[in-house]
């Protein structure tokens, strides 16, 4: 693809546009995020970069081979409670799926909680006779009377979308599909989905679950796609326009619409997307990724040059069972509000300031000390070069709102700082121990990666707490999600149930749904796509008498020799093995679901991310030095400006290393070195102890 | 790394404080994930039946993961047994095990294995625990819960405090005698390794954490949190209402033809602490209902954790403001020998809800209805499509929660010690994997009671059992004659009520402590759970909710 690529990540403040021209020079602009129809900042973001790049909109959009975007549309409807007038169509007999909630209930000692509203509720699941057993024979034929009845309460409640949800129906999706069809005929307007088109595997709850949350968010979705196609194409765009969905590849809109579910993590994975990237080119293979924002910190694995992915994500409590990358999500960032807790200790968090009111430095209403407050009073932040200057910091404020705190726990301004900080620090370092340990990693092996706007500040200290040895952070770590989305690939994800326990038995059963969904994924990705596919398996499988299946990568294992059963369960044992410590070579194993991955690898552009111009000018020349509270005294601390340091720099800790949209604090011991592509290599002193 | 705002070497300042607080949080959570991707068996990986604790060197409670409420304050009476007998001078690399009700255990399905942690200076300073429910205990059952049962021998092996292992490497041939014992001595075994896995790693991260800041002010942090924990405890008894209270909660029977199994409790709250006195209850009787010491006073301390602050720390701190006094031949704490295996369930919920409903006078605004029974039914037979055998547990059509203050109860979240813990399997794969077939599988209309804030419903399934064969039934529960309490005026849950309908329409209403109930190929298990209780007088509910609930199909 020729011209330009631009990258569009829609955050809660800002919408952050990045575009890499032919030669690979890259540039960032921000835009305020439009929360009432994203799409008018992101349109007013691509004016900015077309501004720093001293071309007109029209003239822009018209040089750019492709746009990825990063929405949080299906995310906040879920968050927010506010997606479309869903009706189910449900098995008779079992209409009650989603609200039983497989009988879990979060926060355990919580009694006086009221259970969530279903996203569906009962009066609107419509029961319909019909039923197929396990195998796929049929029980109970579909009843043409119960259907109508059901498709005519659905029109008479005003859905505007329909989930068509039957027990069996990844085994043979013909109930469904007859039910879909009579919704269509009789609610054309309607979003339609169903369960085996969503999700076609067994376990009822993820399945009724994920396929709800489609219709939930699949007309806002649409809608909201419909609507920034329009504009892009009025605004003189005709290239492709692409989403990161959950998983962190790319799709084209129209499949992003039809799985709008599997959007519900587009917002963060661009920034996994760029580890991704940053890992594949050579810095380090296996991440931890920081991305510290106002109000939350999310943090995701990449080994070996892959994200880590699992399937068990629920988003505003809904469960949502595709494929997507795994994130651990922390209530803690730049805006989490410091306070005195129980018993007089020290608490960051959970409650934020965000961005209204804001942290008390802002001067626009908030009062409460703020993380953001602590880097300032300490030194750490540039009050006049927050945000590239457009945000002026007040550290009066900051400091007497970090008094009135520290007056409760007879602490100074600067201690109080300091402890919040600390807090915060070792909360983010038990979120990467308990998300690395899930996994079954040791993290002290991963590098960190940071980056968000806030991450930069505390990433040494981190990695001091957890025992990581090394830090990177891109000049770009304020835009990295949106540099991200441009540096991963066309991705379609397809699963099947298969539960059959001969399949290990039987070379062409093994073969078949694998082959099934491989002449699925490419025949989909031909209307989109038509360069080279890569094809990457793999499977759920258990010991025949385990309730739980495990994810078993299969890209290792030769799939064109004969004898594929045994490779396959040797596959499964080793894996087993690696998660347990023990397998059983004599016991059945079962193939309970098979997974495909269609790549289409998106060619790469190798971008110098590093040279990025930072929107604003930083205003003149940095002093050399900044007075800065670090371990408990006030110290000069050189200053480094990140834009300008040149390839192999070196800098001894203690140091800030700062740009217009991110600041590096390196504590004393740390060596940090300028790398290519604009990627400062941190090597940490010490570790714990 | 030496800390410059904290000026002596022992005392915690706020900030380090808060961090270890979190610490210990992270410590047993790490070991909770620890131990499920380790374990072997479904009953710990899917209903994440165990629980993991960290105790101070005096054997108090100092932080505990939120897995089953169930175990919540239980843990510390097993390391007591454990330093009362073969851990009086444990040293490093001691594995220390126990299960017998006597001497701390709960029921002897639950093995507790407790390891010591040394300071640098070898001064001992905490014990991490990890118990863990087995799937096999021996005993004349599988499956450890015989109705039959007259006495404990009859209920599986008994082990009081062992030294499993030393130095750090647990003993093979103990072990192996342990796992011979069990009908399933591989999962025993995977399991007793993954509990030990766990508890040792809880040790490793203590010890990381005396490397940072010294054993001494790691203990003193304890020690801090504990009185911290003690003083908000305080703070929210200070707004409760002093004077004493009696209640009781009755189980349906002992499955021996006694009805009505009674607990009573007096709670006296004042002068900042709260007296529960359970020496009222009926005598011990002959069935599994007895309660042991260390379930009994675990089934206090939920009592008193539900109606505190959700996230009040559930540790020594708060259990502490608890004088309870129980006597020994009573169903709530059996004399040595006497059979105990379903008392986690029941007697267990009956001890919390007398003892919640009498506490629930001082702090009316903070109390919740009664949360569902559990009724348990197994079924072994033959499987035609397989043509081996099965043994098929139900988790299926789950209890109701109970309503509160702040709405309505949970729909099939289950009971008062699993609170939404417990994950049902999919029906898809029950009947993929089991010769079932589930016609009906949806929430029981009618079965939440009625009030202000309505119960959550229970679950209902009807199930065609399709076995080659007669197929035969245990079950083992409570709550088919007595529904869980309403709250403040609120009207209790329904009942349970189990019918098997044989092919030939004959129909028969399934006691709840049952064994060899024959069940004839096509019958049909008809399951209508029992709801939670309501909250508040049904007058007071707000008719558009009652509409809702009518449209919905929530009330029959």
């Amino acid at each position: 693809m020729s011209g330009y690529l631009i990258g569009v990540d829609v955050g809660g403040t800002f919408t952050d546009v990045v575009g890499i021209a032919p030669d690979g020079g890259t540039t960032l602009a921000k835009a305020p995020s439009t929360p009432a129809d994203q799409s008018e900042g992101v349109l007013a973001g691509i004016a900015r970069l077309a501004e720093m790049l001293g071309l007109g909109t029209a003239d822009l959009l018209a040089r750019t081979g492709r746009i990825v975007h990063g929405t949080t549309v299906a995310t906040n409807a879920l968050l927010e409670h506010r997606g479309a007038r869903v009706a189910m169509l449900t098995t008779e007999g079992h209409r009650d799926v989603i609200e039983m909630r497989e009988g879990m209930k979060p926060d355990r000692y919580d009694l006086r909680a009221a259970p969530p509203a279903p996203l569906v509720p009962r009066a609107r699941r419509l029961p319909v006779r019909e039923r197929l057993r396990d195998d796929g024979r049929v029980e109970t034929a579909l009843d043409p009377d119960s259907l109508a009845a059901a498709v005519a309460a659905a029109r008479a409640a005003g859905a505007e979308a329909v989930a068509v949800c039957f027990l069996h129906a990844w085994r043979d999706p013909t109930h469904e599909r007859a039910a879909a069809e009579a919704v269509r005929a009789a609610m054309p307007d309607a979003f339609v989905t169903t369960s085996a088109e969503v999700l076609p595997q067994i376990k009822e709850f993820e399945r009724f679950s994920t396929t709800a949350v489609n219709a939930y968010v699949g007309p806002l979705v649409s809608r909201y796609l419909d609507r920034l196609g329009g504009r892009l194409a009025a605004a003189g765009f005709a290239g492709p326009l692409f989403v990161i969905l959950s998983h962190g590849g790319v799709a084209p809109v129209a499949e992003a619409a039809r799985l709008a579910a599997g959007t519900a993590l587009s917002g963060p994975a661009g920034g996994v997307a760029a580890a991704v990237a940053i890992a594949r080119s050579g810095a380090a293979r296996d991440l931890v990724t920081f991305d510290m924002g106002g109000t939350s910190t999310d943090i995701a694995l990449v080994e070996g040059g892959e994200a880590a992915l699992g399937r068990g994500r629920a988003v505003g409590g809904e469960r949502i069972a595709l494929e997507s990358l795994d994130i651990v999500t922390l209530g803690a960032g730049g805006g989490s509000i410091g306070h005195v807790g129980p018993g007089g200790t020290l608490q960051v968090g959970p409650r934020s300031a965000g961005a209204v009111p804001g942290p008390a430095a802002y001067g626009t209403g908030g009062t409460e000390p703020t993380v953001t407050d602590a880097n300032l009073v300490l030194g750490y932040l540039d009050p006049a070069r927050f945000l590239g200057g457009r945000r002026r910091l007040d550290p009066a404020a900051a400091r007497a709102a970090l008094a009135r705190l520290g007056g409760a726990l007879g602490l100074s301004a600067e201690a109080t700082a300091a402890g919040m900080l600390r807090v915060a620090n070792a909360r983010m370092a038990d979120g990467i121990r308990i998300a690395t340990v899930r996994r079954g990693v040791d993290p002290r092996g991963f590098a960190l990666l940071s980056f968000g706007g806030a991450a930069g500040l505390h990433a040494t200290a981190v990695a001091r707490e957890i025992g990581i040895g090394r830090v990177l952070v891109p000049l770009f770590a304020a835009g990295l999600s949106a540099w991200g989305m441009l540096h991963t690939d066309l991705r379609y994800e397809l699963s099947r149930s298969v539960l059959d326990e001969g399949t290990l038995r039987d070379e062409a059963a093994l073969r078949a749904p694998f082959d099934a969904l491989e002449a699925e994924a490419r025949d989909r990705l031909r209307g989109w796509w038509s360069g080279e596919v890569a094809i990457r398996r793999r499977a759920d499988m258990r010991y025949g008498e385990q309730v739980f299946e495990i994810d078993v990568p299969l890209d290792g294992v030769d799939w064109d020799s004969p004898g594929l059963p045994a490779r396959v369960a040797a596959a499964f044992h080793a894996r087993h093995r690696a998660l347990f410590t023990y397998d059983l070579p004599g016991e059945a194993v079962v193939l309970v679901n098979a997974r495909l991955a269609a790549v289409g690898r998106l060619p790469a552009r190798p971008s110098r991310a590093g040279r990025a111009g930072g929107g604003a000018a930083g205003g003149g020349a940095a002093p050399a030095t900044r007075p800065v509270h670090l371990e408990g005294t006030t110290r000069a601390v050189p200053l480094h400006d990140f834009a300008a340091l040149p390839e192999g720099a070196a800098i001894a800790g203690p140091a800030i290393v700062e740009s217009d949209t991110t600041t590096v604090l390196l504590l004393p011991g740390d060596m940090a070195v300028m790398g290519p592509d604009g990627l400062l290599d941190v090597a940490v002193a010490g570790g714990p102890g | 790394m030496t800390d410059p705002t904290t000026p002596d070497p022992v005392t915690p300042d706020p900030v380090t404080l808060a961090v270890l607080q979190a610490r210990f949080t992270a410590i047993v959570e790490e070991m909770g994930e620890a131990l499920l991707r380790t374990a072997y068996s479904q009953i710990l990986n899917a209903s994440r039946d165990f629980s993991i604790a960290l105790c101070d060197a005096g054997a108090r409670l100092v932080a505990q993961a939120d897995h089953l409420p169930v175990h919540v304050g239980a843990m510390p009476y097993a390391v007591r047994a454990v330093l009362d007998g073969v851990g009086a001078r444990p040293r490093p690399g001691d594995i220390f095990l126990v299960n017998d009700p006597w001497h701390g255990g709960s029921h002897l399905p639950d093995m507790t294995v407790v390891v010591p942690v040394f300071g640098e200076d070898g001064t001992l300073r905490f014990w991490s625990v990890v118990r863990a429910h087995m799937s096999d205990i021996g005993g004349a059952t599988h499956g450890a819960y015989n109705a039959a049962a007259t006495d404990i021998w009859q209920e599986g092996i008994r082990v009081p405090p062992i030294r499993l292992g030393e130095d750090g490497v647990v003993r093979e041939d103990l072990l192996a005698m342990l796992a011979a014992n069990t009908r399933l001595p591989r999962d025993f075994r995977g399991d007793m390794l993954a509990a030990v896995g766990a508890a040792r790693l809880g040790g490793k991260r203590l010890g990381e954490a005396f490397a940072r800041h010294g054993a001494a002010r790691v203990s003193a942090a304890g020690e801090a949190i504990l009185a911290l924990s003690e003083e908000r405890a305080r703070a929210i008894l200070a707004t409760w209402r002093e004077g004493t209270w009696r209640a009781e909660a009755r189980l349906d029977d002992d499955g021996r033809g006694n009805d009505d199994v009674t607990i009573r409790a007096a709670v006296t709250v004042g002068g900042g602490r709260v007296a529960v006195d359970l020496s009222e209850s009926d005598p011990q009787v002959a069935s599994f209902v007895n309660s042991s010491y260390a379930n009994m006073r675990s089934a206090v301390a939920i009592a008193f954790a539900y109606l505190l602050d959700p996230d009040i720390p559930k540790n020594d701190g708060v259990f502490r403001l608890l004088d309870v006094t129980a006597r020994q031949g009573t169903v709530a704490w059996a004399a040595e020998g006497a059979p105990v295996t379903l008392c986690t369930n029941h007697s267990g919920q009956e001890i919390l809800e007398a003892v919640l409903l009498a506490m629930a006078n001082a702090c009316p605004e903070r109390a919740m209805a009664g949360w569902g029974k559990r009724f348990r039914i197994a079924i072994t037979g033959r499987d035609p499509r397989r043509g081996r055998p099965f043994v098929w547990h139900l988790f299926h059509a789950r209890p109701g929660g109970g309503a509160s203050p702040a709405g309505d109860g949970w729909p099939c979240a289950g009971e008062w010690g699993v609170v939404g813990g417990i994950k049902f399997g999919s029906v898809e794969m029950a009947e993929a994997r089991f010769p079932l077939f589930f016609e009906r599988h949806e929430i029981h209309p009618g079965s939440g009671g009625d009030g202000t804030h309505r119960g959550g419903p229970g679950g209902l399934a009807t199930i065609r059992v399709e076995s080659e064969g007669p197929s035969v039934g245990n079950t083992a529960g409570d709550g088919a004659r007595h529904g869980v309490t309403g709250m403040a005026g609120g009207a209790p849950g329904a009942p349970h009520r189990y019918v098997l309908r044989a092919p030939d329409g004959t129909e028969r209403v399934l006691r709840t402590k049952e064994t060899g109930i024959p069940i004839p190929a096509g019958a049909v298990l008809d399951l209508r759970a029992g709801g939670g209780g309501g909250w508040g007088p049904p007058e007071g509910r707000d008719p558009a909710a009652r509409r809702r609930d009518a449209e919905e199909g929530f009330t029959a």
